[in-house]
């Protein structure tokens, strides 16, 4: 079977009642989608196919052979982020950051669908998909910044590390 | 203070969001087995019969172990800080909760794995399970653990116990007894990346563990000591974890991984599934709390009674160290000058608990702070009041001894009440921490004051998702 992943044309050898996430990360080593939960419980593993945001976990190999599938690795890179990966670096909306593909990536369809300028639309639109450092809040904030061009992806800062000594507390050694 | 205030970029904000970071399930070694565990299908039995050879001899299969592979199969999470210890890496003779690993397998896929757990020929003899820690003191409450009911390791005694003062006086002067009972119940973590470690046995006979843990000298030490090997022989790579809130604190997967990794000489992984983390993994502790509180009717807690009993599922891990939090912690941010405070560990056959954000300070807060508003009611007076007429001050001395020289109880008392817009009268309004003196010096704290002198913070911070 074949499927166009992030833009690359893939012939795939698992069997067909295989999901498209152990496709993805067994047999293309792609790790951007995570097995949070394997029961489509939690999104961790959501990734678009033919646009459309999907649980990779349930999604048998045989029921979308050529299809085309974008994962976090198909948007941007860290010195050319897309718009809504700047929004979730610029508003914190990683902690641990385990969900934040499937987040980044319902996210991203959403925004490019033109929705998500409303705090109910992104409710409603990632309510399948479970945080459990965040709270919420400030993913909600990252996607509405995004959906309403309020993120410049060049103007986010990429640490590079320490650019100079710093004293965090005064008088200490460090 | 460049950091304080500022904001700046997460260390790892971009990896996140670019898919690039890399926990343990993403490490990618050829040759990678899977492995999966037998689990004890009883809260409580005897296995009167464990035998793996079936699942050894299917082909695919590289390794299996039991009790009888592990160099020191007991150990303690805590016994470094001398806690001597109560369980078995793998059950031996004895299942003490449902889920109890027995025996875990090494094969060449998930399914083959699983496959091989169910051609162990294992047979189980059902015992009482106890569930009901209030239970646990019954004469004919199910006996299983070879220490009885309780954790018996406190010193001299078999229970955490704090006496300052004289409570019976307390008592005598007391205008009423305020009583009240808690029981917060048991939670598990829930992070979204499952337990997780990635054994792989090196050319040069060490050992590299790839682990979610949120303690990696912890853990090393653990595995170390199951495998009785110097710690120069293993090397573990940790430091991004998919969700801890405490859950991780156990070694939950590494010690069994690297016993398969030696035997098989294989790179294992064990990742577990959802339902293993839900129903397997450690959940915080469900606690029976009592408090008992001599107050006078203007609102001035004399002395404070509390019984604490933490259920610690079937094995002590760290809970001993949760009771002593609550010794530490029952008079909460108040000072209460005399006090009788016992606390045990009693085991049930539940799954072990461990660690969970603010370990043992959580549920004991919960209860003294709802008792606050408890005493409150039944003096009918403002819940915000009492809190700030009680409320520890400079040179006050906790019931542990502690001196306090800047508690910040008054100013927070305030701030909550100013948040969630309570009035308060212009003398409490008026508060601060500052010693307790002259009018505002009831005779009953008289002798809590000590001296000013120095302090030494000591503190330890791990990161698991908090950006430091």
């Amino acid at each position: 079977m074949q499927l166009t992943v992030n833009g690359t044309a893939r012939q795939v050898a698992s069997p067909p009642l295989a999901s498209l996430l152990h496709v993805l990360r067994e047999e293309l080593a792609i790790t951007s989608p995570k097995a949070g939960c394997q029961q489509g419980g939690c999104g961790a593993c959501t990734v678009l196919v033919d646009g459309e945001p999907r649980r990779a976990c349930l999604l048998p190999l045989a029921a979308i052979d050529g299809a085309e599938v974008t994962t976090v690795e198909g948007l941007g890179t860290p010195t050319h982020l897309a718009p809504v990966q700047a929004a979730f670096d610029r508003h914190y909306a990683a902690q641990c950051g385990f969900c934040t593909s499937g987040f980044v990536m319902a996210s991203t369809a959403l925004v490019e669908g033109g929705g998500g300028k409303t705090r109910e639309e992104v409710i409603e639109a990632l309510s399948g998909h479970i945080c459990r450092c965040t709270g919420y809040a400030k993913i909600v904030a990252a996607v509405t910044a995004a959906a309403r061009g309020d993120v410049d992806p060049a103007a986010v800062e990429v640490d590079e590390g320490p650019q100079q000594e710093a004293t965090l507390i005064p008088g200490s050694p460090a | 203070m460049k950091a304080v205030g500022a904001r700046l970029p997460r260390y790892d904000g971009i990896g996140h969001v670019t898919g690039r970071t890399r926990y343990v399930d993403d490490v990618r070694i050829p040759g990678t087995l899977w492995v999966k565990a037998l689990r004890s299908p009883h809260p409580h039995a005897a296995i009167a019969t464990l035998d793996a050879a079936p699942a050894e001899a299917i082909r695919g299969v590289h390794a299996v172990v039991t009790a009888a592979d592990v160099p020191k199969n007991v150990y303690g999470h805590l016994e470094a800080l001398g806690v001597p210890a109560d369980e078995p890496l793998l059950a031996d003779g004895e299942a003490r909760w449902k889920g109890q690993p027995i025996a875990a397998v090494a094969a060449e896929s998930e399914a083959l794995a699983q496959a091989a757990v169910d051609a162990i020929d294992v047979r189980f003899e059902e015992r009482p399970a106890l569930f009901d820690i209030r239970k646990a003191f019954d004469d004919d409450a199910p006996s299983i653990h070879q220490w009885g009911p309780v954790y018996p390791h406190y010193g001299p005694y078999d229970h955490r116990r704090v006496r300052k003062g004289d409570l019976d006086r307390a008592l005598d002067q007391a205008d009423a007894i305020v009583e009240g009972v808690y029981r917060p119940q048991a939670i598990e973590h829930c992070p979204l990346e499952t337990q997780t470690s990635l054994a792989v046995p090196e050319p040069d006979g060490r050992l590299t563990i790839y682990s979610c843990t949120q303690a990696m000298y912890f853990s090393l030490g653990v595995v170390a000591a199951h495998l009785e090997w110097p710690l120069n022989r293993i090397k573990l790579v940790g430091g991004t974890v998919g969700g801890g809130f405490g859950g991780k604190v156990d070694t939950a997967t590494e010690t069994i991984n690297a016993l398969l990794a030696i035997k098989s000489q294989r790179p294992v992984k064990w990742r577990f599934t959802r339902e293993e983390e839900m129903l397997c993994s450690s959940t915080r502790a469900p606690w029976h709390m009592e408090i008992a509180d001599a107050v006078t009717s203007d609102g001035w807690i004399l002395g404070r009674r509390m019984l604490t009993i933490h259920d610690a599922g079937a094995y002590a891990r760290f809970s001993p160290y949760g009771v002593t939090k609550h010794a530490f912690h029952h008079t909460g941010a108040y000072t209460i000058p005399n006090l009788h405070f016992d606390g045990f560990v009693v085991f049930t056959n539940r799954v072990p608990t461990t660690a969970m954000r603010g370990f043992g300070v959580t549920s004991v807060s919960l209860a003294v702070e709802t008792h606050m508003n408890r005493v409150a009611d039944v003096l009918g007076l403002d819940p915000f009041a009492i809190r700030l007429r009680n409320a520890n001050r400079v040179g006050d001395t906790t019931g542990n001894r502690v001196v306090m020289h800047d508690p910040s109880t008054v100013a927070v008392t305030l701030a909550a009440a100013e948040r969630v817009g309570h009035e308060l009268g212009a003398q409490e309004r008026a508060m601060t921490n500052e010693r307790r003196a002259g009018d505002l010096l009831p005779a009953h704290l008289v002798e809590q004051q000590a001296p000013e002198g120095e302090h030494v913070v000591v503190h330890g911070v791990s990161g698991n998702g908090g950006g430091a």
